[in-house]
């Protein structure tokens, strides 16, 4: 699938996709896409801008259940469509001219509106597919199945193996097809990081998605060029039920977050060059540099523990970790327990569960500290803080400040320089790392193994690699996966 | 009364005399009990304290001051199979017990009454044994909670079933034979003749049985505590020893190689004492020696 935009696989910068030009109006409020004529669906049905209109119609609708509708809000009237306060679609701020010009308009100027394009939110859907195997505002139908579903982007999927292989095959239709050089691509889905390492040693993968960290330093040992560290725009993190009694006073929050030994873990267990992490927004993200006066310091922690009512952890209730379960997320608990113990005296247990029944639990507030990850879905800080609003579906924390809320949702996005902006992120970043319903550990860095014999391939802080440009030197392999 | 009472003590008399003489079941004994005893005293004479990370230490290979070498976090090998013996051996020993009452007794009774009993208990053994054992076990944890103690029952009570079936195939044997049917003629009581009679008779098979559970226990509880079910960090076992190890075993080796010796070593030393046991126990050959 494709947006109206692509990014540049290093850059990111905003490219022409499905919109082969684009304007924007001096307010900033008003884009005009133009839509490439030579673009068709996987099945070869023409694909125009009321796709778009239909598509994005579908993603508002409340019955669907979109996890993502808030990508939508910066466009007019979205947010009071997808609440209902407003009724009619054609007030909301998105328009087909003709068949091949989309006008969006916008609330407020958002510098990120350009990126947002290429979130797999605002793909659009082919409609005669979606209605054919249900409703368009039906949950979970056979629409997206291999041999039903018709896409628009470079590759097509054509086999679908649950937990074995999803296997994609270049589509014939796409505007840019001729440039595509993979002929097919098989992802194969593995919990086990060791095994996936293994199996890229075997010459069975030609990409990982990851590797374990005490294989780190045997790769740079030997200088392997296979080995990929770049830098990835997301925050490792633990959520803290701020509902929980004991956790509900904030001096007790800024003990523990005082008292994790971030250098330490980062150097020790993670291996990869993990930037600490003192707040929650990566540093650079848009020029932006989160102050905060957070750090490790375990003598003024258990001061603040003694204040709150904990003299050397006295009293302090057993409290449980919860992570699901990864070799990775064990490790990091593991030395957070104990560094919790050794400096505070507090007792902690950790709780391991599988990722659907860990995202239940998070979900449902059944947690106390819990383990956490945000990668950014664009590069600006509103994707990391706008998660931390008082009914912020990812927020799960129980956590509410009206004066974060404000900040967040009224005033960024109306003020009108960038260096505003972000001045007004940091105040708000401020209140977040002064309250610490969150605590941050590290900003990730993408860790991959590449085979050699992959060419164009390209390094981003989003770690999404761009198939369309990457090819294959057939005469040192003839295998051909991929694998995230 | 009095004829049945010296059989019996003479049979256990018979028998540690034999196994006295079976030096490498001796051998098996004292590595059984060296082993249970340093579980014992783990707490005091551990070099460290079992959950003491030195996480800049990280991975060190075996040195003098850590006679095992360390794991990743920098914590003491030797210290953490002390401990994970006391977890391993009791999960080893309770829930193997658990299974040898049930099952036994089960299996005794089953092969013993015969008829319809016997079909309709082992019927309901068929049925256990086709029952994903692991979601009995995560059922009967989701229910009852995550308790070292019900992980011992839970594991015991899945583990019986084939004990049952060696059981009853050895007592359907048993009751058939003259010694048994002259215990009839004698007019005891059902149950005096199935723990008088049938259970020595059937010990040898047994006990076999019982020291291949044991090692099999201990496994189990590793893949539980790894799923999340069993035991938690920073405690340990030797089985999730063994597997954090396998997943390093390129870059620390030693971190796979001490828990599994000491594993192996348990399961070597069973085998033998089982051995010893079983010829020792045999009551066919007790009166020719």
């Amino acid at each position: 699938m494709e947006g109206l935009l692509l990014k540049d696989s290093t850059t990111l910068a905003p490219k022409p996709g499905l919109a082969e030009s684009w304007t924007v109006s001096e307010d900033g409020r008003v884009y005009t896409f133009n839509l490439r004529k030579n673009a068709r669906w996987s099945n070869g049905d023409p694909h125009n801008a009321n796709d778009y209109v239909w598509s994005w119609w579908r993603a508002l609708q409340p019955a669907l259940g979109n996890l993502y509708a808030y990508m939508y809000f910066s466009i007019e009237n979205a947010q009071e469509y997808y609440e209902g306060t407003v009724t009619d679609f054609d007030q909301v701020g998105v328009k087909a001219l003709d068949d091949y010009t989309l006008q969006v308009t916008l609330s407020n100027p958002t510098p990120y509106f350009l990126q947002l394009l290429d979130h797999y939110s605002l793909y659009p859907v082919h409609r005669g597919t979606v209605e054919k195997f249900g409703t368009a505002d039906e949950r979970g139908t056979r629409w997206t199945y291999e041999g039903n579903n018709v896409g628009n982007g470079a590759f097509q999927l054509v086999d679908w193996k649950i937990n074995r292989r999803i296997t994609l095959e270049r589509n014939p239709y796409y505007w840019n097809s001729d440039q595509v050089q993979l002929n097919k691509i098989i992802f194969y889905p593995t919990e086990n990081v060791v095994s996936e390492e293994r199996m890229f040693r075997a010459g069975q993968l030609h990409r990982t998605g990851s590797i374990p960290a005490d294989k780190i330093p045997v790769y740079l040992e030997a200088n392997d060029s296979s080995l990929h560290i770049a830098p990835y725009l997301g925050t490792y993190f633990y959520r803290i039920n701020t509902r929980v009694p004991h956790l509900q006073d904030k001096t007790v929050r800024r003990a523990l977050a005082m008292t994790i030994d971030r250098e330490t873990i980062s150097k020790s267990i993670l291996k990869a060059g993990q930037i600490p992490a003192y707040a929650m927004t990566p540093p650079g993200t848009m020029g932006y540099y989160p102050e905060s006066d957070l750090r490790f310091d375990p003598e003024a922690a258990r001061k603040l523990l003694a204040d709150a009512g904990y003299p050397n952890g006295e009293g302090f209730p057993t409290t449980e970790i919860l992570y699901n379960t990864s070799e990775g997320h064990r490790k990091i608990a593991v030395a957070i327990q104990q560094m919790w113990k050794k400096y505070l005296n507090i007792d902690i247990k950790l709780l391991n569960q599988e990722w659907k029944v860990y995202l239940d639990s998070e979900s449902a507030g059944n947690y106390q500290i819990s383990r956490a990850g945000w990668i950014g879905d664009y590069v600006d800080p509103n994707s990391f803080l706008d998660m931390f609003l008082c009914n912020g579906g990812n927020n799960r924390t129980g956590w509410c400040n009206s004066e974060y809320d404000r900040l967040i949702s009224d005033v960024a996005p109306t003020v009108k320089s960038h260096a505003e902006r972000m001045t007004v992120f940091g105040q708000a970043e401020q209140i977040l790392m002064d309250e610490l319903p969150v605590i941050p550990i590290y900003i990730y860095t993408s860790v991959n193994l590449v085979n050699k014999s992959v060419k164009n391939y390209a390094d981003n802080i989003l770690n999404q690699p761009a198939f369309t440009e990457m090819s294959l030197q057939p005469e040192q392999s003839n295998i051909d996966g991929a694998q995230y | 009364m009095t004829t049945v009472e010296e059989q019996g003590t003479s049979l256990w008399r018979d028998a540690w005399i034999k196994l006295c003489k079976n030096y490498l079941a001796l051998f098996g004994l004292a590595i059984i009990l060296l082993l249970c005893l340093v579980s014992l005293l783990t707490p005091w004479i551990a070099p460290y304290g079992y959950e003491e990370q030195n996480l800049m230490l990280g991975a060190t290979s075996p040195s003098a001051a850590h006679w095992l070498g360390t794991d990743i976090f920098g914590r003491d090998m030797l210290t953490r199979i002390m401990y994970g013996g006391r977890v391993s051996l009791t999960v080893g020993f309770i829930a193997t017990a658990v299974a040898l009452v049930i099952g036994v007794l089960w299996g005794a009774i089953a092969g013993f009454v015969g008829g319809r009993v016997d079909a309709v208990m082992m019927r309901i053994v068929d049925i256990m044994y086709a029952l994903p054992f692991m979601i009995f076990i995560v059922l009967l944890m989701v229910v009852f909670g995550r308790n070292i103690l019900l992980l011992f029952l839970a594991i015991g009570a899945v583990e019986w079933l084939t004990m049952a079936r060696i059981v009853r195939g050895q007592v359907m044997n048993l009751r058939k034979q003259e010694f048994v049917e002259a215990a009839y003629s004698l007019g005891l009581s059902q149950w005096t003749i199935i723990h008088r009679h049938i259970i020595p008779n059937t010990l040898g098979p047994v006990i076999v049985y019982t020291t291949l559970t044991i090692p099999s226990v201990m496994l189990l509880e590793a893949f539980l505590s790894f799923l999340g079910l069993g035991i938690q960090p920073p405690q340990s076992s030797w089985g999730l020893l063994i597997n954090y190890g396998v997943e390093t075993m390129e870059e620390y080796p030693w971190l796979l190689i001490f828990p599994g010796i000491t594993l192996s070593l348990t399961l070597f030393a069973l085998n033998f004492l089982g051995d010893g046991l079983r010829d020792a126990l045999d009551p066919r050959t007790s009166k020719d020696q």
